[in-house]
Parts: structure tokens; sequence; C-alpha cells
């Protein structure tokens, strides 16, 4: 009788246990007492963020935590934000090798011309590029990573950002394949502009007749030619198929619309990166449905413009007589033009939005130390709020990439990434104490 | 037009130049510095104009050539040119215009001036009778030489052998969208290149003084080493033989300026001076004369377009003489058009015609020889149908030194030879 | 086939609102330069939407229609330069001796103020054209100079499809001589052209015979799939090129490689060719008369290379003295900016009459573009492509004083702004000059080659001009 009853009490003890194994292969984590800023512009002060599995769990004010959750206590003096997403960078980008020959230019097979869509970052990275472990640093928990190369450099993987383990923890591969208007490297055909447009046509004409040919082999018994295998255009079939978008790097309107015209000619979709002069065809992103991951590598501020800024916090100070200079009517009139342009680009990403599309970020190549100061041009200048920069770090570039549901934001059910914050993310004096990417979390030190 | 039938094309020109005494009748004559007579005569004896005017005696031993109806003007000179010194642009072995090194003051155009050069016929038979013809290399490229187009030596041809030096001013700007150097980086090359010319000057000038004091007084000195670049130098650092500065940027024409009134024994002469018209004052006010052109696009992608055929007339407005200077070589003889679209905006017929014979050549100290006509003067002249500048009007004769030149060239040649081909023309 | 997509677009496009701008307006009193029917003093042109609906004594303007008094000037038309580089990203695919797949439309650049400059100089049409690095390079494309524009508004709607063939020095020193690539000599570049176009005529049956046998199988033929043949850019456009439907512009100069060229025409049954630069051409002017060749030359220039070292400035008149459809082009930033002094020098040079000269600026280029049935005259039912002259445009002394493209005023000399960029560079400074390294002074542009020399030189030498 007691013996059945224990044995009872076991099972239903080795039951739960059991449950319990099953539901938890990990013990919770949890911040406590930190301030925590959602994506859509939401603060919570004194706020809870609760994880496990790689999942958020829990986020708010008053949240119950588990029992088993190592929790760490924020003070109130850290900000909790979700985990900014970079669209597309060259993160552990190993450099591309200088051409060692200039044997017949018009005939420099895939690799010369720089046609290479196959490439993935995830075999090719150099895992302990100092990028990689920089990037959280910034707050940056994921990001789409590309190769560096010229017109067809790669695919791009969606990675989480853990440091010199990036290279082991792909997210999804092969979200995009990368493609710009770069002309091959050294001297080798395609050379200019209209050489890559008509190379891309011809990679499309190859790959589709290629594609045949294997469905035709693939149809009869005998008496076919085996295709020869080409992993270069094979890599281009699910960009005709329209299953992969064509990530393309274009800033000027011209280039905006040249690819425009190979996208009506080719059928592909596409995600633009950079943009820098996007606003101008803003419309017609829209109406194309094309989301664009925006550089914020801002141009200079004109000279002159910098030191009367500084001038008006100094008023006496002494300048040699060579630069004092005296402003005609025709130098004034091109600064003006001058000022006109240097708005109008930094201003880029806020006319984007009004108009409705998609904007999300991407480095494509910036320096992660160049961030910050370009932050506070967007922000001065540039017409664009704290609120809206973080959304557009964070859940517009996940929407971009397919990861709406899942990235970009602190809710329950979302995948744990976030960063903790010693101080507002904009701060200039802010640092990174945290950062979590896929749960798991790493600590840095403090520079101060 | 002057037709000559029977010549082959590719021939070297045979014909002589008649050389004697030459009486222009019922010319409207362009004097430049005499205004102009109607009905004038024109009497040429050897290498020189011997009469100009409307009652002019002739001689009955004089070849009269009627001009009824037609002008004479000066022979035009190009202040500017390569001529003689590059044959064909991209055959490397033609051209001997640019010798190695940085500090070339004793290489001399003249030496290598090929007096059969084929674009020196096409030029001259355009009323370009005489012209400056420069080395181009390095900072001080050599001695430039002036030069008549006619001749068969450079010793028979020079009008001054050594007419003056070619400085190429060093830029204080980056070179084009090629050149990726930092401001930084162009800064300290500019000082670089100053700090090198500035030396090379002082120590040009430290030779002159050494020399003059030991040949006015060998006691108690000893001769200085011989140093052909220094010895080159002299004539330069006393202003006997001028410097033509080929300079166009603003802020270098302004740095050119300050550097030449550092050396007041010296003589300078501006050229290209794109970036003239910013700072015609500054110039004017140095007493700098400046050669120019007028066909070439706008220094800068804002400047309004007129600015380059603007740039010789606002010179001028300020007070600064100005001569015509192409650059060119195997068109040279479009150096009247320069002169006309100046003329057109802003500099005016009168001073553009000067612009192109008596402002050159007082420029280079020959003012006394060359540029009008006058009674004295060397006999270079043209005889044409209507106003020179004028493309649609046709240059009938041509003088140099008297000569009176076959008005052939290789493009004439070539006209006989093809217009209609003869009953042959079919090949195939 | 590119085209007719691209045209399908365009229409979209237009339909959209994309349409290229067309203005109206009455030009009053002026010396009309007809160039295909006199010259007409005292006369009115009217302009309606963009097409000249009138020429005329004492027309009066239709309501909303601005009147522009020129009495005392002359009106012209519009001039077309043949043969341009301005307005260009690229110039040269040099990489290969036979580009012919690509393409100058997709290498527009819009905010080139060049284009503005040409407009001050009466020009309203130009040939932009592909360098002459390879034996055949890519197509042209026949543009307005509607500046402030982009590149789709700027297409020459309607005009003929053009590509560039180019003989001589340029292709065997780049190809020859820098890369041991054929051709080496004039003799390799005959066979390059011969080779090619035999490559063509294979494609062509292989091709058809595959997308026949390719649309059997769908039909219900299983049993014998073909083996793909991929449409290829390059050979579609060699084929066009030999079915008539791309006109060819051979930059050529010695008179013996233009007659090989005439001969291998001849042999693959191409009619419509027009000789560019054509330096010896007045050597052969029977021969190109009687296989209707054009040529398109320069006013002047000569003797910068040995295959133009035996030219004469008498060519336009001994070509056109022979019969010769010939005009007058720039190939340069700088001469464009006064053509109509160029074809003066037709004058000077010869027995070209004032009207001829004319011609080699407006009708002549104009069919040599396969657009005379649109621009080139002044006459009813042309675009109101015009230019209004201080004098009569031969004179140095003239200026041009308004430039009009479909009615639409795009130059006015009384109203013309010093800073007319349509973008400002906000990071180069006011004393910088954003310089371009074809600072033209005559030859030293050597714009046909442009775009090949820098690549033969590391990036950041100096450019070699001469």
């Amino acid at each position: 009788m007691k013996l059945a009853r224990i044995t009872a009490l076991c099972i239903a003890l080795l039951m739960v246990f059991s449950l319990q194994v099953r539901s938890q292969s990990s013990p919770a984590e949890a911040f406590e007492n930190v301030t925590i800023h959602t994506a859509d512009g939401n603060t919570i002060e004194s706020g809870t963020i609760v994880w496990r599995n790689g999942v958020i769990t829990d986020v708010g004010k008053n949240v119950s935590i588990p029992f088993d959750a190592y929790v760490r206590d924020g003070g109130d003096s850290l900000h909790v934000y979700p985990g900014f997403i970079d669209g597309l960078a060259q993160w552990g980008s190993p450099d591309v090798p200088d051409v060692d020959t200039s044997e017949r230019p018009g005939d420099p097979g895939y690799k010369r011309a720089g046609i290479q869509p196959q490439r993935r970052p995830a075999s090719l990275m150099k895992a302990g590029a100092d990028a990689l472990t920089e990037a959280p640093k910034h707050g940056f928990t994921a990001a789409g990573l590309g190769l560096k190369g010229q017109m067809l450099p790669g695919q791009v993987d969606l990675f989480f950002m853990q440091g010199n383990k990036t290279k082991d923890n792909v997210l999804e591969s092969g979200i995009g394949v990368l493609a710009q208007f770069e002309e091959a490297q050294g001297q080798a055909y395609p050379s200019t502009t209209m050489g890559v447009m008509s190379e891309f046509r011809q990679l499309f004409h190859d790959a589709k007749a290629l594609n045949q040919q294997e469905y035709y082999f693939a149809s009869v018994s005998s008496n076919y030619p085996p295709p020869q295998e080409n992993k270069t255009l094979e890599a281009l079939y699910p960009v005709m198929d329209q299953e992969q978008p064509f990530y393309f790097v274009v800033d000027s309107k011209e280039n905006i619309e040249r690819m425009f015209w190979l996208q009506d000619e080719l059928g592909f979709n596409a995600v633009l990166i950079s943009g820098k002069e996007a606003y101008k065809k803003a419309d017609e992103l829209k109406d194309r449905n094309i989301p664009v991951l925006a550089s914020i590598d801002l141009p200079e501020e004109p000279e002159w413009r910098a030191s009367q800024k500084e001038e008006g916090e100094e008023k006496e100070k002494e300048k040699p007589a060579e630069e004092v200079q005296e402003v005609t009517e025709e130098m004034r009139k091109f600064r003006e033009r001058q000022q006109e342009a240097y708005k109008a680009y930094v201003q880029n990403i806020n006319k984007l939005i009004e108009a409705g599309v998609k904007v999300g970020y991407a480095s494509n190549g910036l320096d992660l130390s160049d961030i910050h100061k370009n932050l506070k041009t967007l922000q001065e200048e540039g017409n664009l709020s704290g609120k809206q920069i973080l959304k557009m770090f964070t859940q517009s570039t996940a929407d971009v990439l397919g990861y709406g549901q899942k990235l970009g934001d602190l809710e329950e059910g979302r995948i744990a990434n976030f960063t903790v914050f010693t101080k507002s993310f904009l701060d200039d004096e802010t640092e990174a104490q945290y950062s979590v990417s896929n749960g798991q979390i790493m600590e840095f030190e403090s520079s101060k | 037009m002057v037709l000559f039938v029977g010549m082959s094309a590719e021939a070297q020109i045979t014909e002589k130049a008649e050389y004697g005494k030459f009486a222009i009748t019922n010319a409207t004559i362009h004097t430049v510095t005499n205004g102009v007579i109607e009905n004038g005569t024109v009497l040429i004896d050897g290498k020189k104009i011997v009469g100009v005017g409307q009652d002019v005696e002739i001689g009955s031993d004089y070849e009269k050539i009627d001009a009824s109806g037609k002008h004479v003007y000066p022979g035009f000179m190009d202040a500017g040119t390569q001529l003689g010194l590059q044959e064909i642009g991209a055959v490397d072995v033609t051209n001997d215009q640019a010798e190695l090194g940085e500090f070339n003051p004793h290489v001399r155009a003249f030496t290598a001036i090929n007096p059969s050069s084929v674009s020196i016929p096409v030029t001259r038979v355009n009323g370009v009778t005489h012209v400056i013809s420069m080395p181009v290399s390095g900072r001080l490229a050599g001695k430039a030489t002036l030069i008549d187009l006619y001749g068969y030596s450079p010793d028979s041809m020079a009008v001054s052998p050594d007419a003056a030096i070619h400085l190429n001013w060093p830029t204080s700007k980056k070179g084009g969208w090629w050149d990726d150097r930092s401001k930084e980086e162009v800064k300290k090359d500019y000082k670089k290149n100053i700090k090198e010319l500035n030396d090379f000057w002082s120590k040009a000038e430290f030779y002159d003084k050494m020399v003059t004091a030991y040949e006015q007084n060998p006691d108690d000195k000893q001769k200085p080493d011989a140093d052909k670049k220094m010895q080159a130098m002299q004539e330069v650092v006393n202003g006997k033989v001028p410097v033509i500065i080929s300079v166009d940027a603003k802020q270098d024409i302004l740095n050119a300026i300050e550097w030449t009134q550092k050396h007041p024994d010296a003589r300078f002469i501006l050229a290209g001076v794109q970036d003239g018209w910013r700072v015609a004052e500054e110039i004017a006010e140095a007493g700098l004369p400046c050669l120019v052109s007028t066909l070439y696009t706008p220094e800068r992608d804002y400047d309004n377009y007129q600015r380059p055929y603007q740039n010789p007339g606002k010179l001028h407005e300020a007070g600064v003489k100005v001569a015509i200077a192409t650059g060119g070589v195997e068109n040279v003889r479009n150096a009247p058009y320069h002169a006309g679209f100046a003329a057109n905006y802003g500099l005016g017929k009168e001073e553009a015609l000067k612009a192109i014979t008596i402002n050159s050549a007082e420029i280079f100290g020959v003012g006394d020889k060359l540029g009008s006509i006058e009674e004295g003067k060397q006999a270079n002249l043209f005889i044409a149908d209507g106003d020179p500048f004028e493309p649609m009007n046709h240059i009938t004769q041509v003088f140099i030194s008297g000569n009176k030149i076959p008005m052939v060239s290789r493009h004439t040649q070539l006209y006989q030879e093809y217009l209609d081909r003869g009953p042959q023309k079919n090949n195939k | 086939m590119k085209k007719v997509l691209l045209s399908i677009f365009a229409l979209c496009l237009s339909l959209t609102g994309y349409a290229q701008e067309t203005g109206s307006v009455l030009i009053k009193d002026g010396t009309v330069i007809t160039i295909t029917n006199g010259n007409k003093a005292d006369t009115d042109v009217l302009i309606e939407d963009g097409i000249i609906t009138k020429v005329g004594k004492d027309l009066s303007a239709p309501r909303g229609v601005e009147t522009v008094d020129a009495s005392g000037k002359y009106v012209m038309p519009g001039i077309i330069d043949a043969h341009s580089h301005i307005a260009a990203v690229d110039v040269n695919e040099w990489t290969n001796p036979v580009t012919a797949e690509v393409s100058m439309e997709e290498s527009i650049n819009p905010n080139d103020i060049n284009i503005y400059w040409a407009l001050a100089g009466g020009v309203t049409s130009i040939h932009l054209m592909h360098g002459s690095a390879n034996v055949i390079g890519g197509q042209n494309e026949t543009l307005k100079l509607r500046y402030g524009t982009g590149m789709d508004e700027m297409r020459f709607d309607g005009a003929p499809r053009t590509i560039k063939f180019a003989l001589g020095e340029n292709p065997t020193r780049v190809h020859g001589q820098g890369f041991n690539v054929k051709p080496r000599t004039r003799m390799g570049v005959e066979q390059v052209i011969r080779d090619n176009f035999d490559a063509a005529q294979d494609y062509k049956k292989n091709r058809q015979a595959y997308l026949a046998a390719k649309e059997a199988y769908e039909n219900g033929e299983r049993k014998n799939p073909p083996v793909p043949v991929a449409k290829n850019e390059r050979m579609e456009v060699l084929v066009d090129i030999l079915e008539g439907d791309i006109w060819v512009h051979t930059h050529s100069y010695r008179a013996d490689e233009i007659m090989m060229l005439m001969r291998v025409f001849n042999d693959y049954g191409i009619e419509n060719f027009t000789f560019q630069h054509a330096n010896e051409a007045f050597k052969v002017a029977p021969e190109l008369k009687k296989n209707n060749a054009y040529t398109s030359v320069f006013a002047d220039w000569w003797a910068y290379k040995f295959e133009v070292y035996y030219s004469t400035a008498y060519n336009a008149s001994i070509l056109n003295a022979n019969g010769v459809k010939n005009s007058i082009n720039s190939d340069s930033g700088e001469l464009i900016r006064h053509l109509n002094h160029e074809a003066a020098k037709a004058v000077h040079y010869g027995n070209t009459s004032k009207q001829d000269a004319l011609k080699m600026i407006t009708i002549n280029p104009a069919t040599q573009l396969g657009i005379d049935d649109k621009v080139g005259s002044i006459e009813e039912g042309k675009h109101g492509d015009v230019a209004i002259w201080s004098g009569h445009p031969l004179s140095i002394y003239s200026t041009a004083e308004a430039t009009y493209i479909d009615g639409k005023k795009y130059f006015d000399r009384s109203e013309d702004p010093n800073d007319m960029r349509l973008e400002a560079n906000p990071e180069t400074d006011f004393e910088e000059t954003d310089k371009r390294w074809y600072n033209e002074n005559g030859r030293h542009g050597k714009t046909c080659l442009q775009g090949a020399k820098i690549r033969f030189t590391k990036k950041g030498m100096k450019y070699k001009s001469n």
C-alpha cells in the first residue's frame, strides 16, 4: 500500500521532472530593474526581461521571474534595446585578392569577372575578424553578412552576431544574392556599367538555357547530352524564380533606374542596399514594393559650414590671414547649393519613410566607429527622431529580412536578441555591457 | 584659292618662294598701329616693308600685285605653340618638345625645330606667319624660340632664337579625378615644388652675381665653375630673356604673381591664365601680360559657358595686355579664330587684331620688327578677301620676311589631286 | 527585342506622365534657314505642342502661346552632332575586340554640364557613341539634349538603332599591342569582322532551330527535346546588324580600310553605313558615292596620329563635290560648343557653299542617324528643335541666343545664370573646382579612346595628354 503510493508519487514526480526536462533544456535568464526600450518607441521603467532557450518568455514591469532563472540586477541604470540588425554588412569578409593577370581581358572567366553568386559567407568568412567581436559592442545581435567583391560577390547569409563564434551561428543561409554595378577588377570584362548590365542579362540567358537542358535531360531516358554542372549559373535559379531576391547595391538615381530596367527585363525581386539618392525614386520604389536597407554613410559636412559652427561657439577666434576669405556673391551661391545638396543626402532616409517606402539599415562597409557621428547628424539635420532611428535599426530591418515576427523587438515569443547599454543608445558616453544573441549572453568590460 | 595644277600629292612642296620687290596696290591696309588706309600700297623690298600709304611711289622694277577689293594685314603671331617640335602626337619618336628632367633652362627649342614639319605650310597659308615654339615638360622646361614660318634651317627661321624660358607653375590644386592625394599631401607637394623652384632660382641669381663680379674684376677672385644650366639662367635672372609662366587656376595665378614680385629684375609673362578673368585686377596691377586662347571648356563646371571666350576681353578691360597663344601644333592655323571669338565676346575686333599682331610682338621684344604694317618693319603680312577672323573669307597671299610664300600645303595638294580624280576615278 | 520591351515600358511610363515635355512658341520675323527650302526673310515659325505647325509670314500666336521677336536674327534647325561622348558615364567597354551587346543607352549621364554648354552653342541632338577601342564596339544612342530631365526622357524616340565599329590604329593598339589579342594589324581587323559576322549567321541558324524544336516539344513532341542554345546578347546584335536593323557607324581614317569595310559590307549585304572621321575619305569619294556610304568628319583635326597624317581640311568639300552625304561632327565637348563655326570651315577650305555647310550640321547628320523625317530642317510637321542666332550661323560674330527642343526653351542667353549644374557636390570646395580630366583644348581630349587609356594606367597615374 505505502509502496504503491510511493511508487505513484515517484512516477508522478518523475513525470513532473521529465516534463520539465522536456520543456527546459537550459535554465532561464533574466534582467530586472532595467529600462526597456521597445522598437515602437515605448519605454518600460524598472522593467524585467526573461528569456529561455533563445526565446523571450516575458517582458514588462512586474513580471514574475521563473525560480530557475539566473537574474542580473540592472540597478535601474541600464538600458535594454532590441538587438540591432545590420541588413548587409561586410564583417568578416576576406578582402578581394589582387588580380595577377591581364591575359585576354575579354574572356576572364567567372572568378576574374567577379561573378560568384554561389559563394557563401558562412564558408568563407574569417571567424576571428575584429568586426565580428566589435559589432555586438555596438548593439548588433544579428546581421546579414555579405562578401566583398564585384558584380556578384556571393550569397547573403543571416547570422547571429556572437563574436568569434558567429561563423557557426547561421540563422538562415541565402536570404538574398548580392548584386552590384561593380566592374571586374584589374583589366577584364565587364569594365563599364553598360558592360555589367549586359553581363547580368547574359548570365540569366545562360542560366535559363542550362536549366532547360537539365529539365530535358531529366525528362528523357537516353540520347541526350548531360548538362555540365555550373554552380555559378545554378546559384541564379532561385533569383530567376523569385525565390531569392537580389540584394542590389545602388546609390545614384540613374543606377536605381538601371536596376529597374533590369528588373523589368529579367523579373527578379529586389532589396535595395545603400540607396543614398533613393529618395528621388521613392514613389517608384514603393510601387515596385522594393524595400531599402539604407546607408547612413553621409557626406562630409562642407568645411566652411563646419568652421562656421565652431566660430559660433568661439567668437573671438584668431585666424591666420591667408585663411580669412572674403565671401563673394558667387561663392555664397555656390555654398548655398552645396548646403542644399548636403541636406538632401542627409534627409534621404526621412524622405523615404515619409513616402511610405520600407526602410531598414545596412552598413554595406561603413565602419562601426563611424555610426555614432552619422546618427547624430541624422538627428540634428536629417529630421529623424531617436525613436525613428531605433525602429529603423530593429523592427524595420527585421521586416525587410522577413523576420518581422521573430526579430526586431522585445516581446514574448521573439528570439532573445537584445543589448544592454549603460545609457541611452544615442548618448555619446553609452557603452554596451551585455549582448544577448539567440539567447547566448556576452559580457563586455567597460572601457572606462 | 590659288591653284597649282600637275602637283603630285604626297611630295614635298617644291615651289620656291619669290623674293625681291613687290608692290601690293589698291588694298585696304590694316596697319594696326596707324589705322586703316583705304586704296593703299605696301612696298616690299627684300626682307622689309619700305613703303606704306596712299601716295607711295612705285618703282618700275617692282612686281605689282593688284589687291583691289582685298585687305592687307600684318602676319599673325601665335605666342604659344609646339610647332616644329612635334610632328605626330601619338608617335613618340616624332615629338621633341618634352625633355627629361625638371630643370632644363639650357635646353633650347631652337635646336630641335624641324623646318620641314608638314604643319608649317599648313599654318602659314592661313595667315599665321611667325610663332613662339616652346618646350613643355618639367618645371623649367627650356628656352622657347620665336620663328618665322619660312626657312630651311632653324637659323634662318629664327627671329629670336631664345625668346623666352618656359616655367610650368606648380599647382596647388589636385590634378583631376585620378589624383587621390589627400589635402595635406597636395599642400606638402606644393610646398616642396615651390621650394625646389626657389632654391634653383636663388642659386641662379647667386651664380649670376658671382660671374658678373668676376668678369668685371677678376682680381682676387676665383673663376666660378662652368655650369651650363646656371649659365643659361643668367640671361633669365637679369631680365634679358622673359619667363613665360604657364598657370591656370585662380589661387595659382595669385601665388605666381606674388612670386614674380620677389624678383623685380626678371621679366615675366603669364600663359594659359584660364581663371584670369577672376583676378584680372591683380594681374593688371602686377603689370603682367597674358598669353591666352578661347577655344577650351570652362575651368570650373559652375562657370558660365562664355568664360573662355570672354577671358581675353575681361583681362583687357582691367588693363592687361593680352596676346593670342593657342598651345597647339597642327592647328595653329586656327589662331585667327581664337582671336575672332575673343573679339565677339568682349575684346572687340580692334583689340583682338592687336592681340594677334602687335601685342605679342611687343611682349617678346620684337615690336620694332613685327606686328604692324609700317615702313622699316619685317615684311610679314598677308592679303585676304575680307576679315581674316571670319572663316568664310580666304587668305590669298602670304609674305614672310619678304618671301612671297607659295600658297600650297599638304592640304591644298591633296585637294588638287582628289577633288576630281580624273577619268580613272572608279577603282572597282 | 530589348528595344521592344523598352518601348513598351517607355509607353507605360509616358502614360504615367514621364512623357517628354513639349512646348509652344511663335518665333517671329527672323530669317528662317529652312535647310531644305531655302532661306526665308521676315518669316515666322509656329511651334505647337512640340511640332512645327506653320512656317510663313504674319502668323499670329494662338491663345497662351508666347511670341518671341526674332527680327534681325536667324532661325535655324537645332544642330545635330553625329559623334559625341558628352553625357556619358563610360565611353569604352574596351576589354574585348567585339562588344556589340553593350549599349550607350545604359551609359547616359543626364547631369553632365557639357549638355548645357552644347545647348548654348545651338545643338539640340547628339549621337552618343561608344568609344573606338573595339573593332565592333557597343551600340550608340541618339539623344535630345533635354537638360534637366533623366535618362529615359533624353532618348530620341523613334531613332533607329546604330552601332560603333572602329578600324585602324585604335583597336590594333588596344587589343593587338596591348594584350596580344587579335587584331594587331588592319588585316586582322577585317578578319575579326568577318569571323564575327559568320559566327552570327551560325548562331542565328542554331538558335532558330532550337526555338523551333522547343516549340515543337511544348506542343507535344516529347521524344526529342533539343539541346538549348542560350540566347546570346552579342550575337543577337550582330544578327540585327546583318538584317539591317542596326546601322553601322565606323570610326575609320585610311582610304584602304574604308574600301575594306565597304567590301565586307557588300559581301554581307549591309546597306546603311556611315564612316566617322574618315580623314582619307576624300581619296575614295567616288567609291563612297557608288556605295551610298555616308561620312561624318572633323572640320580640321589631323596629324595627331599616323593614320591622319595624310589628311586635308578640304575633306568635307571634296566629299560634298563628289556627291557624298557628309556631316561635320565634334567628337569633343569643346568643339560641340561651336559646331556652327566648324561648319564654316567647310566654306573656308574648298568650294562648299554656305547652304551646303549648314546642311552638314543639320539635315545630313539627321539622315545619317535616320531621324531626318523628324528633325534637321524647319518644315511643317517636323519637331520644334530650333535655335535663334544673332547673325548668320556661319559667322564667327554670331552667337546662339535661344535653343528650343520640342518647342520648349532649354537655353536663353538673356536668362543664363552662371551655375547651371544640375547636381551640386556637397563635398567639393569652391576653389577646388570639380576638374574633369578631359578639360579639353583641341585634341587633348582624345575622346574616342576615353576610358581605355585610363584602364591601361594604374589608378592614380597621370593622364598623359598627346
